[in-house]
């Protein structure tokens, strides 16, 4: 099985580790792995913002880029919502492009997703000794409908205690050039997300989103909380030294 | 446009950051919450007892509501014969001057000086209040919300909570004020006793007024009926003991059938207040008959358009599905960082986002459709499955379309873009972007000052992991 392993411009900009850490997951899991050279961006900053000609030129990349494997992964419910439910979406109009942009959004799948769903083996056999609770980003929850999966493999990692949070499923208040248009908003937002983490007394917060944890992160340590660790799942799942 | 002199909506970003900066309203945000979500979960969770599934019954009423956009005018037409045949009187308006002006008008013909309404969102859409006061006429607001509302010089904050942005000393001191009664200390378990109080004043306003003004939830067309879903019976009142009752309603709120209000109404009190069913389900029907105890002698229906009908056939008509339950706002993290006066026009949370550039132009509120972080909580408990992110994000699309986005904004994307579509130029920036990130944050994992975007680093740091990208690692280690 080819598989094609898409970064995201998050992970790639900010935190290569949970790329290497999605890489010896999905290695694991038994796929034959490649990182396409040309991948750059999906392209959603132009869609949110109402640029539809932009986003449709970046989705056309990104299908030309990834369409030749079996199976594509991303460790971000945000960006893989964009390939299977906006890629479709935006070149509806166009037959060709568009058929593809199906074929493409069925063959793509967010990490836990594809760990506990379509994997052949079960990669994880890591150790973590701690408590951890897990933030559900809302395009992952509310976009892709994952909420056991992230949950199932975490369960797998020894040691690791799970203690929920009051309002797991509520939005961080990140939401992209949300975070930075209404910067105020986004952080009173993301305070009741820190309360609510604060609130578990776990070690460590989990998310499947780069841009909710960094967001979460930022505001921790703002808010003089030094102690409590930001991982993304793909870096718990795959153990420590990832990079 | 005649309502772009009232809204507000263009001051979101200020008015946000004042918002936001206001202890008194954060606290009575961070109360009322918890209490509408929980609510909400427990009445959806009761459909269980009648056998009944929120996604099946959801269906059921967006195809409810969809039918009858289909054929709007057909529906209209047959609420018009049902409800002249059963005495009432039937108006139409076209914007919110024509509902003052016929309003008024019915008033100055029937010498009424005083009138009594139960909540109306559509008279705010109207500023009627505004229009009666000019004429004479007093208007005393009656839901107990919108009377808060009304003493305070202020207009609603919620759909269905009018007043839910007051604490309530701030309630106790507009009391003791209006009702001339001195100051006294109150916590939550007095609440009872104040609504007697205001119970007390508003029942010589039920009697001395001599016209009801309501609105109504639903439009009945097989009957010629109005459906009213109240709590305090304000509307019960406002509705028969008036001589002249007057509804006023958008062209939308019509149904075909009671069967479909049936379906309708196990959607609506559970999503808006968890309520399985509201206190008082009024259904009313032309005019007081011979042998009835009460009742209005003239009922006139304003039905009203206001940008309605310009929404049928568009890229917006699933917003006209809007049963107005406000279980949008009350699972929007942006409504309940700020309240709904932020908004700054009628209609506040995600459904005011959409509706408020639609009715008031899109040129007149720019900020709106983008105070979102797309997290779909709004979609994904609404009654009528409105796609409400998607709406917003058609109106920021028509922004970009119509360029009314600014050309700092339009110039960075396309820049952006037309890297992002050249690898190894996006390559090389990025691991130069990086390198400079990691210089900023000096050692210190994090970078507090950041001048590229300001915003983000007011209210937070930005963390720092590495010094190369993902990619330049990579290739890095495939190399033998």
């Amino acid at each position: 099985m080819r598989l094609a392993l898409y970064v995201t411009c998050l992970v790639d900009l900010m935190r290569p580790s949970v790329g290497f850490a999605a890489l010896r997951l999905l290695e694991a899991s038994g796929a034959e792995v490649f990182v396409p050279e040309g991948q750059t961006c999906c392209g959603q900053p132009a869609w949110s913002t109402g640029n539809r000609p932009l986003a449709i030129d970046l989705a056309k990349k990104a299908i030309v880029e990834l369409e030749g494997y079996d199976h594509v992964v991303i460790p971000s419910g945000s960006c893989t919502d964009q390939i299977r439910n906006i890629y479709p979406r935006l070149l509806a109009d166009d037959p060709a492009w568009g058929a593809r942009a199906s074929a493409l959004a069925a063959r793509t799948f967010e990490l836990t997703s594809f760990l506990a769903d379509v994997a052949k083996n079960d990669p994880v056999a890591s150790d973590f000794n701690g408590c951890v609770t897990y933030h559900d980003s809302c395009k992952g929850l509310r976009g892709l409908g994952i909420k056991r999966q992230p949950r199932e493999l975490l369960l797998k990692v020894r040691g690791l205690r799970l203690k929920e949070m009051p309002d797991c499923e509520e939005c961080c208040g990140f939401g992209g050039a949300f975070a930075v248009k209404f910067g105020d908003v986004s952080t009173q937002i993301v305070d009741r997300k820190c309360d609510a983490i604060t609130a578990t007394g776990a070690d460590v917060v989990v998310g499947g989103d780069l841009g909710c944890l960094i967001n979460i992160e930022g505001r921790l340590r703002r808010r003089g909380d030094e102690s409590t660790r930001v991982l993304h799942v793909a870096e718990v799942l795959a153990g420590g030294g990832a990079c | 446009m005649a309502l772009g002199k009232h809204s507000q909506a263009m001051h979101f970003q200020a008015r946000a950051g004042e918002k936001i900066r206001n202890p008194v309203l954060q606290a009575a945000l961070q109360k009322a919450r918890p209490l509408f979500v929980g609510k909400r979960v427990k009445g959806i969770a009761s459909l269980a007892e009648d056998a009944l599934d929120f996604e099946q019954l959801r269906t059921a009423a967006k195809n409810i509501r969809n039918r009858t956009l289909a054929d709007l005018d057909v529906w209209l037409d047959i609420f018009e014969a049902r409800a002249t045949a059963s005495g009432a009187e039937v108006l139409w308006a076209r914007d919110g001057a024509e509902v003052s002006r016929l309003v008024v008008d019915i008033a100055r013909r029937h010498g009424v000086t005083k009138v009594a309404k139960s909540k109306s969102m559509l008279s705010e859409e109207a500023h009627l209040n505004e229009a009666l006061a000019e004429a004479g006429i007093r208007p005393v607001e009656t839901d107990l919300g919108e009377y808060i509302v009304q003493l305070a010089g202020e207009t609603p904050s919620h759909i269905i909570a009018p007043a839910v942005h007051k604490t309530i000393a701030e309630v106790e001191a507009l009391f003791a004020k209006e009702h001339g009664r001195p100051l006294e200390t109150r916590t939550s378990a007095d609440i009872p006793a104040m609504a007697r109080e205001a119970r007390a004043v508003l029942r010589q306003h039920f009697l001395s007024a001599e016209m009801g003004i309501s609105g109504a939830n639903f439009l009945i067309a097989e009957t010629g009926s109005a459906a009213l879903v109240t709590n305090e019976g304000n509307g019960r009142m406002v509705t028969t003991l008036p001589k002249i009752h007057v509804v006023i309603t958008g062209i939308e709120k019509i149904v075909p059938t009671l069967e479909d209000l049936a379906t309708l109404m196990r959607l609506l009190p559970r999503s808006a207040t968890g309520q399985s069913i509201s206190n008082y389900v009024s259904l009313l029907t032309g005019t007081k008959r011979k042998g009835d105890q009460d009742g209005p002698e003239k009922t006139v229906f304003i039905l009203v358009d206001n940008g309605r009908a310009n929404l049928l056939g568009s890229d917006y008509q699933d917003m006209l599905r809007c049963i107005r339950c406000g279980a949008c706002m009350n699972h929007c993290p942006v409504y309940f960082s700020l309240g709904g006066h932020a908004y700054g026009w009628v209609y506040p949370g995600p459904m005011g986002s959409v509706l408020t550039p639609l009715y008031t132009g899109l040129e007149n509120a720019l900020d709106l459709p983008h105070a979102s972080t797309g997290c779909n909580q709004c979609g994904s408990v609404c009654p009528v499955a409105i796609p409400l992110p998607d709406l917003m994000h058609r109106l920021r699309e028509e922004q970009h379309e119509r360029g009314l986005r600014p050309w700092s904004e339009r110039l960075a994307l396309k820049a952006w873009a037309w890297i992002a579509g050249k690898p190894a130029l996006y390559r090389w920036l990025a691991s130069r972007v990086v390198r400079y990130l990691n210089w900023l944050a000096d050692g210190s994992g994090r970078i507090q000052i950041l001048g590229l975007a300001p915003a983000w680093t007011a209210g937070r740091d930005l963390p720092v992991s590495s010094s190369r990208t993902f990619h330049e690692l990579y290739s890095a280690r495939k190399k033998p």
